[in-house]
């Protein structure tokens, strides 16, 4: 095995895409991000080989192996019960002093680095073999004790009936070690999207931006008109700022995950949520994504209040822009025979006033 | 669209101007008088040109706005047979011009229109570099005719030369011919000026036009960035100024030219000095032509060049001086500003899907780029040089008759008279010295000047309403298009405009330079103000030249009465990065020193967000 292989934990700037076996994809993903320069919430993994090192140190690996061989078929009543007891002996089990102590040390580092105190993080599974949906994130977690208990319970969601199922229908073993994300929670002083095209007519020269107080899924349900942005791709020049009514922002309540209304105070609501500077900053991050995966991008955004410019631009999800990169590219010129020929034909357009 | 401006026949008068129209030619001026063309005065959109004009005009300074009405119109109508659109009709209402394209009405004769313009504007594109290298030669042919005249009194008795030569004709005929030679010089400048220019219009809308098919959002200042030359000559006077800052530093007379002393007393110490008056020649090789540039934008006989006043120079070499003193670069990066042009159209060009519309790019681009050297240049061979050197010119006459004592003051009073009555003065005074009489001026036009200023004044206290008549549905000529900007949106706003008695805290102009900054206004109406501007102040101007060169390096960002993308403040704007609003019109005169403004150099938009105490 390798160093990083025998490693309990890695921070995010420490791997890349091709480290997906030890740390999970998702976790792979965000180094993978880092790397090519795009603005992640700081924060670490902990590797698939913890995982297993915790279930072999406190026997659990052992005692399941034992127990499955008297499974016999699965069937979902099988499953429920091999679930059950890998879930209660998971959480019920301590995690052995080397690990724990890694885990911790980082956590402190994390709090240092981000300057928040006890951060708030979220503990996200992250498994080698995407099985999506089938595994738990856990929002909001702060303090050694919880860390702790949380990441159990996130390793133990790897038993869930259907990921249990999953797993057996597809032919995998019982047995499944994951990784675990723990990246600071963005503290979201304003949330958005960025599109790198237009999404209304698809001008591919620029890029539009939504943004509003808050957490991101006022913008992204659509509850509040957002502050509207457009940006030149190419001069980064703001062409169009139409400010929006932005009443309510979604918030975490106090010292918990769930998450509330409240309303945006007066003077917020009829100026710019982002400053100059971030929204220039967001337009060269989306152009960056952009060129990275190659094609236009659908990508959200928050930017953290416990952050100083530019640290406080976070990425939160990219995925492929779906409307225009599907169409068929057609000229949307005409065919002329040279260029005076396309002269008259501007000149007979003009400018049509309506 | 279904809001009308108000009727052009109906603008109210001003009281205390009545009889202002003879200030002005007779056609220029609204009337029902023939119902027919009066029909088509009502029909027609009339905007009052503020780019060109934030004040009204000098009856004599309409010289230059009757030359290109001439000029761009017979290019559009007679020479190019641009297919859709005749000239540019010209008005004038209260002191202010208004303007209005007209267009082709009939298909069937555009259509006919179309293959006679592809012989005659393709025949120039396709011959550009040769007919732009013989125009300059025209061009420089017709200033050098201009500097050679002089205008000096009538003699007591004709020199014996003109006896014992027999030269059979006297200096009376001379005066008024040489008066005639120098208007004549005047409206063939212009007609060289619109030689090239229509069809450089032509060519920007063809490239603005195919880039927003391909993209729609692509606003006009970035295609500019694209196309724009970098090095044009306007930028040469500033360029000559660093270059005398620095040889004054090598050379080691800095000292002398730093004394805050007036340009004449300054220039004689620097005579006494060996080494001084090495840098005076070098000076005066600086000054014909690059000196000639004017403070303003050359189109009132109110701006004045730096050779009319060499304080203003002699200012920005000693503000040079103390910048490059500092260890600070000067100058325009003109490579990387190149390269950057390269850059951001090549990224456009990438970002093109299909081969037809990068086809259709490249095309557009190209015919862009060849005329913009001319588009960028020919503003200072004519309004600058020709401009500055013609209204030394007409002070000369007007010191002829103030010495007549047909006016009492040459550089203020000869403007209130139209280039016609200066002619018909001319000729009261050569007729009565010929004569040995009294002649008429001396009791007629002083009285009539000083009513004439005092309209001239209550036209200045008026604020003229953005358009008059119906709009249409579409406008076709290009000028308007790109020069004036008049789209659907200028439209609206100038319908919506403020209410009567509205406090105006909004002043919509064009976007200069990307960006939105907030700042204390400094309105400055000359170039010599300067020294009043403090660091991180708006600049708020008429126009600006490359005689404001200094403020650039200190200033927020920047407005101006005058001016469209391809201006100089827009451009030294987009050099620097400041947020710049240029053609509101009428900043200069709503904005106050000290008053808060936030620009928006996307939008155009200006807000006085709190008067100054």
């Amino acid at each position: 095995m390798t160093e990083k292989e025998k490693r309990f934990t890695l921070w995010y700037d420490e791997m890349d895409g091709g480290d997906f076996p030890f740390v999970g994809k998702k976790n792979a993903n965000l180094g993978e991000m880092i790397k090519a320069g795009i603005p992640v919430s700081p924060g670490y993994a902990i590797t698939i080989y913890a995982n297993d090192k915790f279930l072999v140190d406190t026997g659990i690996k052992a005692e399941l192996e034992k127990q499955l061989t008297e499974l016999g078929q699965v069937t979902y009543e099988s499953a429920k019960e091999a679930s059950e007891l890998a879930i209660r002996l998971i959480e019920n089990a301590k995690v052995p002093a080397d690990i724990e102590a890694d885990i911790l040390a980082n956590y402190r580092k994390l709090c240092e680095r981000t300057k928040t105190g006890v951060c708030p993080v979220a503990v996200r599974s992250s498994g080698a073999v995407s099985m999506p949906g089938q595994m738990e994130t856990y929002l909001n977690i702060r303090g050694e004790k919880d860390l702790i208990d949380y990441v159990k319970k996130c390793w133990a969601s790897a038993y869930n009936v259907e990921a249990i199922m999953y797993r057996m229908n597809k032919g995998m073993p019982f047995l499944f070690n994951i990784g675990v994300g723990i990246p600071k929670m963005v503290n979201s002083r304003v949330s958005g999207i960025i599109f790198t095209i237009n999404p209304v007519n698809g001008d591919l020269s620029k890029i539009s931006i939504d943004a509003s107080c808050g957490l991101g899924e006022a913008v992204v349900s659509g509850m509040v008109t957002p502050d509207t942005y457009l940006v030149d791709k190419v001069t980064f020049d703001t062409i169009k700022t139409t400010i929006g009514s932005k009443e309510t922002q979604c918030v975490y309540r106090e010292n918990g995950s769930d998450i509330i209304q409240t309303e945006v105070p007066d003077e917020m609501r009829c100026v710019s949520c982002l400053t100059p500077q971030e929204l220039k900053e967001l337009a060269r991050v989306g152009k960056l994504i952009e060129n990275y995966y190659g094609k236009p991008y659908d990508i959200e955004f928050g930017i953290d209040a416990d952050f100083h410019f530019p640290e406080n631009i976070i990425i939160l999800q990219v995925r492929p822009e779906s409307v225009w990169s599907k169409k068929e590219a057609a000229p949307k010129t005409e065919q002329k025979k040279d260029a005076m020929d396309r002269m008259v034909s501007q000149l007979l357009c003009g400018v049509r006033i309506k | 669209m279904a809001k009308t401006f108000m009727d052009p026949h109906d603008v109210p008068k001003i009281p205390g101007t009545e009889g202002w129209e003879k200030l002005y030619p007779y056609q220029y001026i609204f009337s029902k008088e023939d119902p027919e063309r009066a029909k088509f005065e009502s029909s027609q959109i009339w905007f009052y040109d503020g780019l060109h004009y934030p004040e009204p005009h000098y009856p004599f300074d309409l010289i230059w706005d009757e030359a290109w009405s001439l000029a761009l119109s017979q290019y559009n109508t007679r020479h190019y047979i641009i297919p859709p659109a005749l000239g540019i009709d010209h008005r004038i209402v209260n002191g202010y011009v208004y303007i209005s394209p007209v267009g082709v009405p009939d298909p069937e004769e555009v259509k006919r229109r179309v293959p006679l313009f592809m012989e005659r504007a393709g025949y120039y594109f396709q011959n550009w570099d040769r007919l732009y290298e013989n125009w300059k030669k025209k061009m420089t042919a017709t200033i050098d005719k201009l500097e050679a005249m002089t205008f000096t009194d009538l003699p007591e008795i004709e020199d014996i030369s003109v006896i014992k030569d027999g030269i059979g004709k006297g200096s009376g005929y001379e005066l008024l011919r040489k008066y005639d030679e120098l208007i004549d010089l005047g409206l063939l400048c212009w007609q060289y000026h619109f030689e090239f220019l229509n069809l450089c219009y032509a060519a920007q809308v063809t490239f603005f036009g195919t880039a927003n098919q391909i993209f729609p959002d692509v606003p006009i200042s970035t295609l500019v960035k694209m196309s724009a030359g970098f090095d044009p000559i306007l930028f040469k006077p500033d360029s000559e100024l660093i270059r005398l800052a620095k040889l004054a530093i090598e050379v080691g007379v800095e000292d002398i030219v730093l004394k805050p002393l007036k340009a004449d007393e300054l220039m004689k110490e620097l005579e006494k000095h060996p080494v001084g008056k090495e840098w005076l020649k070098e000076l005066e090789k600086a000054r014909y032509p690059w000196f000639h540039i004017s403070t303003g934008t050359g189109w009132y006989h109110t701006h004045i060049s730096w050779n009319d006043n060499l304080n203003v120079p002699f200012d920005n070499i000693r503000t040079n001086i103390k910048v490059l003193k500092a260890g600070k670069e000067l100058g325009r990066p003109t490579a990387k500003l190149l390269k950057e042009r390269d850059r951001i159209a090549d990224e456009y060009r990438k970002l093109i899907k299909t081969d037809a519309d990068r086809e259709a790019f490249d095309q557009g681009l190209a015919v862009a780029r060849l005329v913009l050297p001319h588009a960028e240049d020919h503003n200072f061979y004519v309004e600058h040089w020709f401009h500055s050197l013609f209204w030394g010119k007409v002070r000369q006459v007007g010191q002829i008759l103030q010495n007549a004592g047909f006016i009492e003051n040459a550089d203020e009073d000869i403007w209130f008279l139209k280039r016609d009555e200066i002619k018909q003065a001319l000729w009261d005074h050569v007729t009565a010295w010929a004569t040995g009489v009294r002649a008429r001026g001396p009791s007629y036009w002083p009285k009539e000047i000083a009513w004439r200023k005092g309209v001239y004044e209550k036209f200045k206290q008026w604020t003229p309403p953005p358009a008059l008549g119906v709009p249409p549905d579409v406008v076709t000529e290009p000028f308007t298009i790109v020069l004036w900007g008049v789209t659907s949106e200028s439209l609206q706003k100038w319908l919506a405009g403020p209410a009567e008695g509205e406090v105006q805290n909004e002043i919509k102009g064009s976007a200069g330079s990307s960006g939105i900054v907030e700042g204390r206004a400094r309105v400055l109406k000359t170039v010599d103000q300067l020294a009043d501007l403090q660091e991180g102040e708006i600049l708020v101007a008429t126009t600006t030249s490359p005689s404001w060169a200094p403020a650039f390096v200190k200033i927020a960002g920047a407005v101006t009465d005058v001016g469209g993308p391809m201006c100089h403040a827009a451009i030294v704007c987009r050099e620097y990065g400041l947020p710049t609003v240029v053609g509101t019109g009428k900043g200069t005169q709503l904005i106050k020193t000290g008053d808060l403004l936030r620009i928006d150099g996307d939008t155009g938009l200006v807000k006085i967000l709190e008067r100054a105490k």
